[in-house]
């Protein structure tokens, strides 16, 4: 489903990532870890397109990111959930507004939106709070929306950029739950985090990033 | 469809949300469009003037002294057959001592000193509007002189030149503040766009990270602009339609002769000037939207 090979990443005269090359699964869920400035957030930028390999290959779903026009991001784009640590909610729209976004942007019927949204929010536990704004919801519930969010288009793959950096350790389980559910539906899960306890027992292919390359792969 | 409807609901949300900033916009539109368009009105005014004045407009062609009734119908013949030449009016040199006998009142005695009626007959011609140029009466009247019995052409030369460069400079200025406040309308936009542009700019990323096609974040922008446009245009033609309105009911009460020459305003002018400001406000927002990278 995802698969790098031989990839490299400069910015001006640093080197972000050298020579990586790894290769996940449908349906795998791994974990990308490593300390701050391995390059985790960047080897995600690059599968989902924010940022283009200096060398080597990336294949995405089927998509060869190098050869990937400007006007193609977007079609990429929508076969991936993207979650991010600082959640990239709209302040001025509801929660149901918010999720149904990324089905607006699939150009779906209303009726199918409504229907599609208010299934994703029962999964993550939040229908009641449909016609609240993100500003009157708290770090954790924030999140679940962003994963509702990601999960209501049916991606192939979900990435998750340090899910649970806001969140204490009760709210980061029950993410942690909402993402093995997603990876058992049968969604590609990649997640990159610090946070040994989230991978630790999970039995999850671990990527270990160190000086900018992929030093050692474990199983959680 | 789908895409156009939700662009048209999140544009008029945004609107309403930066109620302030998309009225004062509208405002400045309108009042650039209002200017735009009085002008027009005024144009046409003073068009319609120029045209009555040209009505007026005339050649006078004096015939040889001594030719024969025979050729002078012959020469009036051939004019009346010239398709430059609207009107021949024939003045026989009788008809041209008795006209002058009456604009000379008391002095007219002067004239019982001459033996022969001194004056010669002549044509006077009026001839076609679109052919009112100074260079083109002029070759008209040299054209004219070279036909056979003809002594003179006169015509009002200074005055067609002076009416030529008034309607020259007229269309010069609607030209030019016309474009001047066409290019205002699209900065104007520009300008508020870009600021909801950048305001938004999160919001943009995130859309972008959801798949969002191009089209589909510039839309509501474009919209955006369109809107403030035609609500501004609508608001030019309404002041525009109420101002002209007054000022026909009203300035002929103390000045009643400008009622024969003001000019009820073509329903064009009023249904032209919205369409306009939506589309200047549509280039404005589209350069302010600009190239969206992803």
């Amino acid at each position: 489903m995802i698969e790098f090979s031989g990839v490299s990443k400069y910015y001006d005269q640093d080197i972000i990532l050298k020579d990586v090359s790894v290769s996940i699964e449908k349906a795998e869920m791994v974990f990308l870890t490593g300390p701050s400035g391995a390059g985790k957030t960047t080897l995600l930028k690059l599968i989902y397109c924010a940022e283009r390999p200096d060398e080597g290959h990336i294949v995405v779903a089927g998509w060869d990111i190098r050869k990937l026009k400007q006007r193609t991001i977007p079609f990429l784009r929508r076969n991936l959930g993207i979650v991010f640590q600082d959640f990239r909610l709209l302040r001025n729209k509801t929660v149901f507004e918010n999720v149904a976004l990324a089905l607006r942007i699939h150009d779906m019927h209303p009726t199918e939106i409504k229907e599609d949204v208010f299934e994703v929010l029962k999964d993550v536990k939040l229908s009641h709070k449909a016609n609240t704004y993100p500003a009157h919801l708290s770090g954790g519930e924030q999140q679940r929306i962003v994963i509702a969010r990601a999960m209501v288009t049916k991606p192939t793959v979900l990435l998750a950029d340090e899910p649970t950096g806001n969140l204490d350790a009760e709210t980061s389980a029950t993410i942690m739950n909402l993402f093995r559910d997603i990876n058992t539906r049968g969604t590609t899960v990649l997640i990159a985090t610090h946070n040994k306890s989230l991978f630790q027992g999970t039995g999850c292919r671990i990527l270990y990033l160190r000086e900018n390359q992929i030093e050692k792969e474990l199983i959680g | 469809m789908r895409i156009f409807i939700y662009s048209l609901q999140t544009a008029f949300k945004n609107l309403w949300m930066e109620k302030w900033i998309n009225f004062l916009t509208v405002l400045s539109v309108s009042i650039g469009l209002l200017i735009l368009s009085t002008f027009a009105a005024i144009t046409l005014n003073m068009d319609a003037v120029i045209k009555r004045w040209a009505m007026s407009f005339g050649l006078v062609v004096y015939v040889e002294d001594n030719l024969s009734k025979e050729k002078e119908n012959k020469l009036k013949d051939l004019l009346q057959r010239d398709p430059d030449i609207l009107e021949v009016k024939y003045i026989s040199k009788n008809q041209a001592l008795k006209e002058l006998r009456n604009i000379m009142g008391d002095e007219s005695a002067i004239l019982e000193g001459f033996e022969n009626n001194p004056l010669p007959s002549s044509f006077e011609l009026k001839l076609k509007s679109e052919l009112l140029h100074p260079d083109l009466v002029k070759g008209k009247a040299s054209q004219i002189k070279d036909l056979s019995g003809i002594e003179e052409v006169q015509y009002g030369e200074k005055w067609l030149s002076s009416l030529n460069k008034i309607t020259e400079i007229m269309k010069i200025s609607t030209i030019l503040l016309g474009s001047i406040i066409l290019v205002a309308i699209v900065f104007v936009t520009y300008s508020t766009i870009k600021i909801f542009f950048y305001r938004r700019k999160d919001e943009i990323e995130t859309l972008k990270l959801l798949g969002a096609t191009r089209s589909f974040i510039r839309f509501p922008f474009l919209l955006e602009g369109l809107l403030i446009g035609l609500a501004g245009g609508i608001i030019s033609s309404l002041s525009l339609f109420g101002i002209y309105t007054i000022i026909a009911m009203k300035i002929p009460l103390f000045m009643p002769s400008i009622k024969a020459i003001m000019v009820s305003l073509p329903l064009s002018i009023y249904l032209s000037v919205p369409p306009a400001g939506a589309v200047m406000s549509f280039i404005g927002s589209f350069i302010a939207v600009g190239k969206i990278r992803y």
